[in-house]
């Protein structure tokens, strides 16, 4: 830091009015404290600074003493009856401004009191709804993790599938005991079921699954034949809880009449 | 004193310098080449180390007054700043006297660090132990009443800015200066609102700091 640059930047002036960036005055205090030079323009900034501030210090008080002076001279001036209204105005204005003033940060208040309320309640039903859908969101979750367990467990290699072989009962219907029996596996899996068709002409089939009570559980159209001239059909053990059951078998020729190829009845038994 | 430690420097000194409205000197602006200064501590700084006391008063001569207006800038009131200068050369000698500094060139920077350290840390002490007992006291303490000598000095200094204010023929000279030195606004506003470009600026400054100072000494 050279004496140019200090004179050039008012260096010293800023220094004292402490308007200079903190870099700029620590340089300039490190070149200052063995320049006598910068110490005499430190003493002459802060004189000037001093009677300037010191100069409008004055012209202020002039200022307000010239203006109470003209105050207090225009009062003199007035009959006593205006002098008394003057003072009377001035008493209301001083009693009354703060009370009005009072009153419209009380309105003031108030708004901002039923502004917070209104808030919160917004907050509420938004914090009722967040948790409901919290809720909803969960139990799809769940729905979805049993959903891949049992996608996961129907991938894997299956053993131990209850197999029924149908044939036609001579005389049978859905109201008879069934003689075909099964036990259900544990913890779910797969039932087959094998169902023998006679005089297979009319492809494609239809089959209808139904329990006890006549209640329709499953239908499957478009099945073919093996083959074996057999139907193959695997349904899940959840399907068919202990109970009797019966499966119809239609053959559907295109463009014919429906035409029953079979009823098969079957019981489920528990398993062990 | 505060501490007997720092009574230790018998070095004379002016009181008078760096009070409000003193006088400023009418030394003539010498230009101090930076690698002198940079020679000058260093040979101060070895001197010292080899025991040479005629070393150690230059010390003191050579940054006193610069220290003083540091420790006044900070915010010392003048007693303390008397105070805090012994024990900123005293801590100064022990450790040119001990191990050094690593860069003897940069002595300035030194003192001035130092300087700054002892102000804070005595300025943490005062507030810690402070209690506040009287409203008065406290405002007095926050904002010091001037003494009347002060009071007096400040309104020659008045006297003198509006004799300086009221020569200049120009107005717009006048609201540089009243805008610069009152109301602290930066150069660059200044400029741009009047019309003016740096030079200008600059030489309405010097016109109005030697002016000042010719008053000052008439």
């Amino acid at each position: 830091m050279d004496h140019t640059y200090i004179e050039e930047n008012q260096i010293a002036d800023r220094y004292v009015q402490g308007t200079l960036p903190e870099r700029d005055a620590e340089q300039f205090e490190e070149h200052y404290l063995s320049c006598p030079a910068c110490l005499d323009r430190l003493d002459l900034a802060e004189s000037m600074q001093r009677g300037f501030i010191r100069m409008a210090a004055q012209d202020a008080e002039k200022l307000s003493a010239a203006r109470q002076l003209a105050v207090v001279a225009w009062l003199v001036r007035l009959s006593r009856s205006r002098q008394i209204g003057v003072l009377l105005t001035a008493v209301l204005v001083f009693a009354f401004v703060p009370v009005g003033l009072s009153l419209r940060g009380i309105a003031e208040r108030g708004r901002e009191l039923a502004q917070a309320r209104t808030a919160l309640a917004e907050k509420a039903a938004l914090r009722t709804e967040l948790e409901a859908s919290r809720r909803d969101l969960a139990s799809e979750r769940k729905a979805r993790e049993e959903a891949s367990n049992l996608l996961a467990q129907a991938l894997q290699p299956q053993g131990n599938v209850p197999i029924l072989f149908f044939d036609v009962e001579r005389g049978a219907g859905p109201a008879g005991e069934p003689t075909q029996r099964l036990k259900r596996p544990e913890g779910g899996g797969w039932i087959f079921l094998d169902v023998t068709i006679e005089a297979p002409t009319r492809q494609p089939y239809g089959a209808v699954l139904r329990d006890a009570h006549g209640t329709e559980l499953w239908r499957r159209a478009d099945l073919r034949l093996s083959g074996r001239d057999s139907l193959s059909l695997l349904l899940p053990a959840s399907l068919v809880p202990p109970g009797d059951y019966s499966l119809s078998i239609e053959g559907q020729a295109p463009g014919g009449k429906p035409t029953a190829a079979g009823t098969f009845t079957f019981r489920v038994l528990p398993s062990a | 004193m505060r501490d007997p430690a720092r009574n230790v420097l018998p070095f004379s000194e002016n009181p008078e310098k760096g009070r409000p409205g003193s006088r400023p000197s009418g030394d003539k602006v010498d230009d101090k080449d930076p690698r002198d200064e940079a020679a000058v501590a260093a040979d101060i700084v070895r001197r010292i180390a080899e025991g040479d006391v005629t070393a150690e008063e230059e010390l003191f001569e050579r940054y006193r007054r610069g220290l003083l207006r540091l420790l006044r800038h900070l915010g010392a009131q003048p007693d303390l700043a008397e105070d805090l200068l012994q024990h900123t050369l005293c801590t100064a000698l022990k450790r040119l006297r001990g191990e050094g500094l690593a860069e003897p060139e940069r002595l300035a920077g030194f003192l001035c660090h130092t300087a700054r350290n002892l102000y804070f840390n005595d300025r943490r002490k005062t507030v810690r132990r402070q209690t506040w007992s009287d409203s008065g006291e406290l405002a007095q303490a926050v904002a010091p009443s001037p003494s009347q000598l002060d009071s007096i000095l400040r309104d020659e200094l008045a006297a003198k800015v509006r004799r300086l204010i009221e020569e200049l023929p120009i107005e717009r000279d006048r609201q540089v200066l009243r805008r610069f030195y009152l109301l602290g606004e930066p150069k660059e506003r200044i400029c741009a609102d009047l019309g003016l470009d740096s030079l200008d600026f600059n030489r309405v400054l010097s016109r109005a700091r030697k002016r000042f100072k010719d008053l000052f000494e008439s």
